[in-house]
């Protein structure tokens, strides 16, 4: 059995602008020691679901509307709060986007990383001190005994995000949630930080859901990932298979999107032109069409569903659904081919791009109000 | 990971002994900066000299402030009497001192309580939000719509004239303040991303109020408090000279103008000196209070 499985996880945040479907229905499993990226654009509801698996989304705002989160067999969400509290830190660790504000400025460090053993372990004094000096050494700060006593401004950006690491990992959790963890970062710190957090959890066999809007990020760093847009999953495949055959339009977006062409094999930069939608409203067809240059009339009244591919691109018949023979999922009308992936953009003899959003709202077909 | 030789000779001692050395520099930096500003060294220096003098008032005094000598009535200010004599003979001087007891000791008193039962309702509200929130701020609003002093002397009537029922009267017009202060501060606390860190690491919301909220309260409340004390000797000493504090012949700066009022125009020395002590102890308190505020403000924290 999965270590995690998301079931149909749904996310709704009720604002006074009305309701956001910020998950709509995503489901992903996970093994132990296994690593996963979820990629998209900001506001894709990557984050929404990390803090929903805590049981942390924002409220009164945000809530669970469906699903479940089974964690090591339990399920997350019918839990006690007194149940969750013990389990977050302890199994389950979660590392935020901005080192900056993530750490407490008027406790020194020493105080923060030696709450977390003490709010769960019974280490106690002189042996939780020891236990946190180890810790730093283990993520690489310097004279770690005498930054223990060391405010969080006297540290670094990147230092501080080791030290979200160190409180992170300090009860060898069992899953860690690293949401955008470099992103805030130097360019020259984020390979760093990447590599220490790939290092320690691969030790403790710490399985990892890595969060970024950069597919250049997880190249390298996850065995498989999910591409999200507006709350749904539209693809996910092996982090290799999703490189080399891409087949959703906005996968091929992202790739397009990553400035270090020679490193992912893709030649062209091609901005995704718009921005995701609000949300406000479930979407009646694929929430991509408005951006998609592939879309087609279908793409405006359904909302294509997630289902297994074989590698020849047709439907496949036996599901995979973690570890290296995972089978690639796609959600789309009308997939992107190889030639168009590496491409960026539809090449089909008499298929005719589909104009950029800027230019759609006047030529918005009718079958996009139903 | 090898072990740097640093840490091997610290251990786990070495940075208990590490945490106490990093409090105690802290504490003396903000001194520093105090220091550094001349308004509010000399803020320090007062504020330090006027406690000073009330506790040590009985080894300071020239004459027992109490003691009546009815021959040396409303003397002018002399070598023997500094400060001249009132309408029954006692050592003005001597009063004066004595007074900083009563004034440093009401002003303790009343932001104790207020900071105090400011601070609880404020967490409560901050931290709960909803009908919590609302219910605790709509009674905050129902006090802070009286003029302060005019709810004081109300409520200092109501309780009885004395000294000590004065005290709780302005404490209870004074929590107010703290409650919005620091409700106002966990607001915006309770959404940092520390907050949802410490919880991601198991706290629980008590640990989280007292440990990581309430902390980072301290310097605000520290701030709001300092610049507090001159206004609480003031008030007191206004409910004092209406007669609802402090009792004459008490030595008390207030209710001393309040019976020298008599004899402003021939010996006005008998007001002028309590005055001018409520105009220093006031004066140096607020200095001190800017100086604290400059000191701890966040752009030093870099």
């Amino acid at each position: 059995m999965a270590l995690l499985a998301l079931e149909d996880l749904t996310v709704r945040f009720r604002t006074r602008g009305g309701t956001v479907h910020a998950v709509n229905g995503v489901s992903f499993d996970l093994e132990a020691g296994e690593t996963l990226g979820l990629v998209g654009e900001s506001g894709c509801g990557k984050t929404a679901t990390g803090l929903a698996m805590l049981r942390l989304l924002p409220r009164p705002a945000g809530r669970v509307e469906g699903g479940r989160v089974v964690f090591a067999g339990r399920d997350l969400l019918s839990l006690s709060e007194a149940e969750m509290r013990d389990l977050r830190g302890r199994e389950i660790a979660m590392v935020f986007q901005d080192p900056m504000t993530s750490l407490n400025p008027v406790l020194t460090i020493g105080t923060q990383l030696i709450e977390t053993l003490v709010a769960h372990r019974q280490l106690r004094g002189a042996a939780a001190r020891g236990r946190a000096i180890e810790l730093l050494e283990i993520v690489g700060i310097p004279q770690a005994a005498r930054s223990l006593r060391r405010y969080p401004h006297q540290f670094s950006g990147g230092m501080r995000q080791r030290v979200m690491i160190a409180i992170a990992l300090a009860l060898a959790p069992r899953l860690l949630i690293a949401d955008e963890p470099t992103t805030a970062l130097d360019v020259t710190i984020q390979a760093q930080v990447l590599e220490l957090i790939e290092e320690l959890t691969r030790e403790s066999g710490t399985a990892v859901i890595l969060i970024t809007h950069d597919l250049g990020v997880v190249a390298g760093r996850t065995q498989r990932i999910c591409v999200m847009y507006a709350g749904f999953v539209v693809e996910t495949a092996t982090t290799r298979q999703l490189f080399a055959a891409p087949r959703h339009p906005y996968t091929v977006g992202l790739l397009h999107s990553i400035p270090r062409p020679q490193a992912t094999g893709i030649g062209e930069l091609i901005p995704i032109e718009g921005a995701p939608p609000e949300q406000l409203t479930a979407p009646s067809g694929c929430p991509f069409a408005p951006r998609c240059a592939w879309r087609i009339a279908a793409c405006w009244v359904d909302n294509p569903a997630l289902v297994p591919l074989t590698r020849d691109g047709t439907v496949a018949g036996e599901v995979v659904n973690t570890g290296p023979q995972a089978t690639h999922r796609l959600a789309c009308h009308n997939p992107a081919s190889a030639e168009e992936a590496r491409a960026g953009r539809p090449l089909r003899p008499g298929f005719e791009a589909a104009p950029p959003p800027t230019d759609i709202l006047a030529v918005q077909p009718a079958g996009s109000a139903a | 990971m090898t072990t740097p030789p640093m840490a091997q000779l610290a251990g786990p001692a070495g940075a208990e002994a590490a945490f106490r050395t990093g409090r105690r520099r802290r504490a003396v930096t903000t001194a520093g900066r105090v220091l550094a500003n001349p308004l509010s060294a000399i803020g320090l220096v007062l504020a330090l000299v006027l406690i000073l003098i009330a506790l040590a008032a009985p080894l300071l005094v020239p004459y027992d402030p109490l003691t009546i000598d009815a021959a040396n009535r409303l003397l002018p200010p002399s070598p023997t009497h500094p400060f001249g004599t009132d309408e029954a003979g006692r050592d003005i001087f001597s009063r004066v001192l004595y007074g900083t007891r009563p004034s440093l000791l009401a002003a303790t008193v009343i932001l104790g309580l207020a900071s105090v039962v400011g601070t609880v309702i404020g967490l409560v509200a901050g931290f709960r939000g909803g009908r919590v929130d609302e219910l605790l701020m709509r009674l905050t609003d129902m006090f802070l719509a009286f003029p302060a002093l005019v709810l004081a002397m109300g409520a200092a009537a109501a309780l009885g004239p004395s000294f000590f029922n004065a005290m709780i009267a302005i404490a209870i017009v004074w929590w107010p303040w703290y409650a919005r202060l620091v409700r106002g501060q966990v607001l915006h606390l309770k959404h940092e991303l520390f907050v949802d860190a410490a919880r991601v690491a198991g706290a629980s919301e008590r640990r989280i109020v007292l440990r990581h909220i309430l902390p980072n309260c301290w310097t605000p409340i520290i701030v709001q408090m300092s610049l507090d004390v001159g206004y609480a000797i003031l008030t007191m000493a206004s409910l004092s000279f209406i007669g609802l504090g402090a009792q004459p012949p008490a030595p008390e700066w207030g209710a001393m103008v309040a019976v020298g009022r008599d004899y402003i125009l021939d010996q006005p020395w008998y007001v002028a000196f309590p005055g001018m002590a409520i105009f220093v102890a006031v004066m140096a308190f607020n200095l001190l209070g800017d100086g604290l505020q400059e000191a701890l403000s966040p752009r030093w924290r870099r």
